[in-house]
């Protein structure tokens, strides 16, 4: 048995939007472990996002906690969430949200400058296969190849957790199963424990565990002994 | 239409902040030009009244004495509609602490009505020309009055005659002549504690200054569109056998100019300023609206396919920048007719104009607001020709990734590569915004420019006091005899207690003629070792007094067109000597910022007068701490007319100083609003216009301070280089500034000191930084998370 990277107890969300209480998570309670692949499935409005925001530090809990090994992450300050993100997370959104004004190789060396030992820029460019389009900007990639840099803008830091929200969203189904076999050779080579939040279940498949939402509830836990290579994917 | 005016307010109220910047500059421009506008309009209506209401005299004649009926034989002149005879002359006043002042003392004939140069009643009762007590009456203007706190009646004493003369003060007037009591060209401020204007009948004056019957100025008005030089020189030849001294026109009459001065200047400001606000107004709302048309492109779109015409867009945004105009020009209205009122009231303080000079110029507003809705106008179709290229299908797919390029600064690989990622970023935005950093950098120019000229004001008149007080000027204690005196006189000062130094010298009032051109002048003869005053060029390098020749003052010379080696004539211009003319050689040209007078040697000058060793004042070194009393000994001496202290002189300007001050703040407030509004804008724009990738950038792990510094390196990109480019414009525009305000009487120098330079950009910075800060101050409000809400 793996050690355990991510314990959820009793989280709560509440969001006060005018007069009336949004209740986005109600009492989530889950363990990832290390190493894993982990995918949160659930329909828009369930919660998912709400609940990957808490992981990443970008969000408070209203109630519960939620401990990085045994760090509880609602007890840090500003300060500390950002040096958490800093050092442990790396994020993957659906719309790459690359810096419109750096090259593929400075918006990954962006991200490299803020930790003490990065990967070096230009192998992880490499890794996502992209070294020979690094000194184009974003607007000259097309998206697969944009989403392949946001990737490598996540990993040079070298996080130990990666998380990726819709992160073949926005892209076509052959090059969505580029993207997701380059997560899951990360995830072989480099031992980063990865959460993918989609509202697509067939992506599902390739996870070794997936956490299916509903009005902001856990439904259920599966776990997967035999995750599918994402080749096999399709949607 | 009205659901497009429902959204138009949303997004004024969405963008409030930046909204309001934008109205500040126009607020500030309108308030300038209606404020400036009518206090030139007001000035300059109640100086035509006032005027006309007293008979201002077109042309000043003096003589040394000519009876009284030489009025009367000039009226009848054909061009002339009114002669008025009077006595103007100074005298010592001995004040109640036994110290010096000196009154310009005037004669007025009786009945005043139909006189040239009438006065006018302030306070009091008007003189009797013969009061039953046999007391003299007299009236004196009110800011000697006010500065020497006299109460009516009061009883003051002048040295006439070497005589002392008791008179009763009655009544405070002013008239068209003495709206600005200065004693003469060189005093650049009046200076009421020291100088006053002593109005007496005309029979009294005459008593007092043994002139019986006999007047020595002649007033003159002439019938509109006659030749002027024609009948002057009629004019002087009927005076000629009287000792015909001088003439000069209103336009060198020293109240009129100075106020003339003063509406020039103000005229000019009222023309510049706020134009540059309206311009940086104008380019702010271009950039802004250009910025909101891209980032509404989807619901622009969406509205095209509605069916909403362009037209009806282009209404729409161009409606923005006229709702900025409209708020900011009717704050400017307000704000703009409060300061025409403090100006108006400086002005009350500054010139003595009796006639209300408030008032509401109904054209100034009108312009003023064509002028504010034109820059909306303006700003709004210009911005808004982009709305039209939208193609509503494009639109509403989403945009694709802002276009990244390579700046031309990356030939420079060494530079690049040492570069932080963060300044490649904002290099390169800053690049492609070239609009937006344009804007900023001119706007922080102007603004810069303006803090270099408001602080430039301060160093002017700054310079110049120092320059006079502490290098031109070395004496402790300047006296003045009433008729030239000899060695045993100066051999009594040098012997009282507490003079250190005396140096004699010799003033004369002379006429210098250079081919068939002629000014008057003052030649002052002074010990060629002096060293209580040293005259200098206009490099301020010390000249010394040359035995023979001249050290021409530099205004003459150029009134003359003269130039060292040239020889000139020179005519003495006292009453009592008559002398032949003598030629003289240019030596070289002497340079003062306060006063103008030529030098001579002391035996020199002598020699012009045939006289061998008399003087008629003298410089003196004191000891400090003896100044007052050796000021108390020297009043008591009748023949000597004026005591002038240094001292005295240095306090009495600085405390005439205020109005400057409070102009010179005003300036630098209007000059920080302007920067504040323009970086405030831009970082706003920068900040809303990048949320996405900086929440992106939040959740990678940037800390506030991190992403803040990112804005505020593109910020500073442009405003930076433009407080730089704002120091050498701010001193061109105090060149243009000073070269619409010097007058023949006056002129500034265009002074700059190094701290003005550091001020300045100290005030660049702090505009940029608060701008700044305020413009990102929701960076905090910013979650990572939000770049996130449009998938759940």
């Amino acid at each position: 048995m793996s050690k355990i990277l991510l314990k959820l107890i009793g989280v709560n969300k509440f969001y006060h939007m005018g007069e009336v209480t949004v209740e986005a998570l109600k009492d989530i309670s889950l363990e990832i472990n290390e190493h894993e692949i982990t995918v949160i499935l659930g329909p828009s409005g369930s919660g998912k996002s709400t609940l990957l925001n808490m992981i990443g530090g970008m969000d408070r809990p209203s109630a519960g906690s939620i401990f990085f090994y045994d760090r509880d992450l609602t007890r840090l300050d500003d300060q500390e969430l950002t040096l958490y993100r800093r050092r442990e997370i790396g994020f993957v959104f659906q719309f790459y949200n690359l810096i419109a004004d750096l090259t593929a190789l400075e918006n990954v060396e962006l991200a490299a400058n803020l930790v003490k030992n990065p990967l070096s820029s230009r192998k992880v460019l490499e890794k996502v296969g992209l070294a020979a389009r690094k000194n184009h900007f974003p607007s000259q990639l097309s998206g697969g190849e944009q989403q392949r840099v946001a990737i490598a803008r996540a990993l040079v830091k070298n996080p130990r957790l990666l998380l990726c929200d819709e992160p073949t969203g926005a892209l076509d189904l052959a090059t969505g199963q580029k993207i997701l076999s380059l997560l899951k050779k990360i995830n072989e080579e480099l031992g980063t424990t990865i959460i993918i939040v989609t509202h697509n279940s067939a992506i599902s498949t390739m996870a070794h565990n997936i956490i299916r939402m509903g009005s902001g509830k856990i439904l259920e836990i599966i776990a997967n002994p035999h995750p599918v290579p994402p080749e096999r994917i399709a949607w | 239409m009205i659901i497009l005016l429902r959204k138009l307010r949303r997004t004024i109220w969405k963008t409030r902040g930046q909204f309001l910047a934008m109205v500040a500059v126009i607020a500030i421009g309108i308030s300038i030009y209606i404020s400036i506008n009518t206090a030139f309009h007001n000035l300059t209506r109640a100086r035509d009244i006032f005027y006309q209401d007293n008979n201002f005299a077109d042309y000043y004649f003096q003589v040394i004495r000519a009876p009284e009926e030489i009025s009367q034989k000039i009226e009848a002149l054909p061009e002339v509609k009114k002669a008025t005879g009077r006595i103007q002359q100074d005298v010592a006043i001995i004040k109640r602490d036994k110290s010096r002042a000196t009154a310009r003392l005037t004669s007025y004939n009786l009945p005043l009505d139909n006189e040239l140069n009438r006065i006018q009643l302030l306070q009091g009762r008007f003189f009797e020309a013969a009061p039953r007590d046999s007391h003299i009456e007299a009236m004196i203007d009110s800011q000697y009055y006010t500065a020497n706190h006299l109460t009516l009646p009061a009883n003051i004493t002048i040295i006439a005659q070497e005589k002392k003369i008791p008179l009763t003060v009655v009544g405070t007037a002013t008239g068209p002549e003495f709206t600005y009591i200065i004693k003469d060209a060189g005093h650049l401020f009046p200076q009421p504690q020291t100088f006053a204007i002593l109005m007496l009948p005309t029979r009294q004056a005459q008593k007092i200054l043994g002139l019986d019957r006999q007047i020595n100025q002649v007033l003159v008005q002439f019938h509109p569109g006659i030749d002027e030089k024609k009948a002057v020189s009629k004019i002087e030849k009927i005076l000629e056998p009287y000792g015909y001294l001088t003439s000069f026109p209103r336009s060198q009459q020293l109240s009129h100019a100075a106020l003339q001065g003063e509406l020039d200047g103000l005229l000019t400001t009222s023309r510049f300023l706020p134009l540059l606000f309206l311009l940086v107004a104008a380019a702010i709302q271009f950039v802004l609206l250009r910025r909101m048309i891209t980032r509404q492109r989807r619901e622009i779109g969406i509205l095209k396919a509605l069916g909403y015409s362009n037209r009806k867009l282009i209404i729409y945004f161009t409606g923005y920048a006229l709702a900025v105009s409209v708020l900011g020009v009717i704050l400017g209205i307000m704000l703009g007719l409060l300061f025409a009122a403090s100006i108006s009231d400086l002005y009350a303080q500054f010139f003595n104009l009796p006639a209300a000079i408030g008032g509401i110029n109904l054209k100034v507003i009108i312009y003023s607001i064509l002028l504010s809705l034109g820059v909306g106008i303006a700003a709004g179709f210009s911005a808004t020709r982009s709305l039209v290229k939208i193609n509503p299908a494009e639109a509403m797919r989403p945009k694709p990734p802002g276009q990244g390029y390579h700046t031309p600064l990356e030939k420079w690989r060494w530079l690049w590569q040492h570069l932080s990622t963060a300044w490649k970023i904002s290099i390169r935005t800053a690049f492609r915004n070239r609009m937006r950093s344009l804007v900023t950098f001119f706007g922080v120019t102007i603004a810069v420019a303006l803090l270099v000229v408001s602080f430039f004001m301060n160093d002017a008149i700054d310079y110049m006091l120092d320059k006079h007080f502490n290098q031109e000027i070395k004496y402790d204690l300047l006296v003045r005899f009433s008729s030239p005196v000899g060695p045993k006189e100066i051999i009594y000062l040098e012997s009282l207690d507490g003079i250190s130094r005396v140096e004699p010298f010799m003033e004369i009032p002379v006429k210098i003629t250079f081919h068939h051109k002629s000014a008057d002048d003052i030649i002052s003869g002074i010990i060629p070792e002096s060293r209580l005053k040293t005259p200098v060029d206009n490099q301020g390098h010390q000249l010394t007094i040359p035995q023979e020749g001249i050290l021409l003052s530099e205004k003459t010379a150029q009134k003359l067109g003269v130039k060292a080696g040239d020889k000139v004539t020179v005519e003495i211009l006292i009453p009592s000597i008559k002398v032949e003319k003598k030629e003289l050689t240019v030596i070289d040209l002497n340079y003062q910022l306060m006063g103008q007078n030529s030098f001579v040697s002391l035996s020199q000058a002598q020699k012009l007068l045939d006289e061998n060793h008399a003087v008629n004042g003298a410089l003196l070194q004191v000891e400090e701490a003896k100044i007052k009393s050796v000021e108390q000994e020297l009043s008591d001496i009748t023949g000597i007319t004026s005591i002038i202290s240094r001292q005295e002189e240095k306090d009495n300007i600085m405390s005439m100083l205020d109005s400057v001050i409070y102009f010179v703040g005003i300036m630098l407030t209007f000059a920080i609003v302007l920067g504040f509004a323009i970086i405030y804008n831009s970082s706003v724009i920068s900040f809303t216009e990048r949320r996405t990738e900086l929440a992106s950038l939040k959740a990678m792990g940037f800390s506030d301070r991190e992403i803040a510094s990112l804005i505020l390196k593109e910020t500073i990109l442009p405003a930076f280089p433009g407080i730089v480019s704002g120091l050498p414009l701010g001193y061109i525009m105090a060149h243009l500034y000073v070269k619409t305000v010097s007058t023949d009487l006056y002129s500034i120098p265009v002074v700059i000191y190094p701290a003005t330079y550091l001020f300045s950009i100290g005030g660049g910075i702090i505009f940029t930084l608060i701008g700044h800060y305020l413009g990102i101050r929701r960076l905090k409000e910013l979650t990572p998370a939000e770049i996130l809400k449009n998938i759940d």
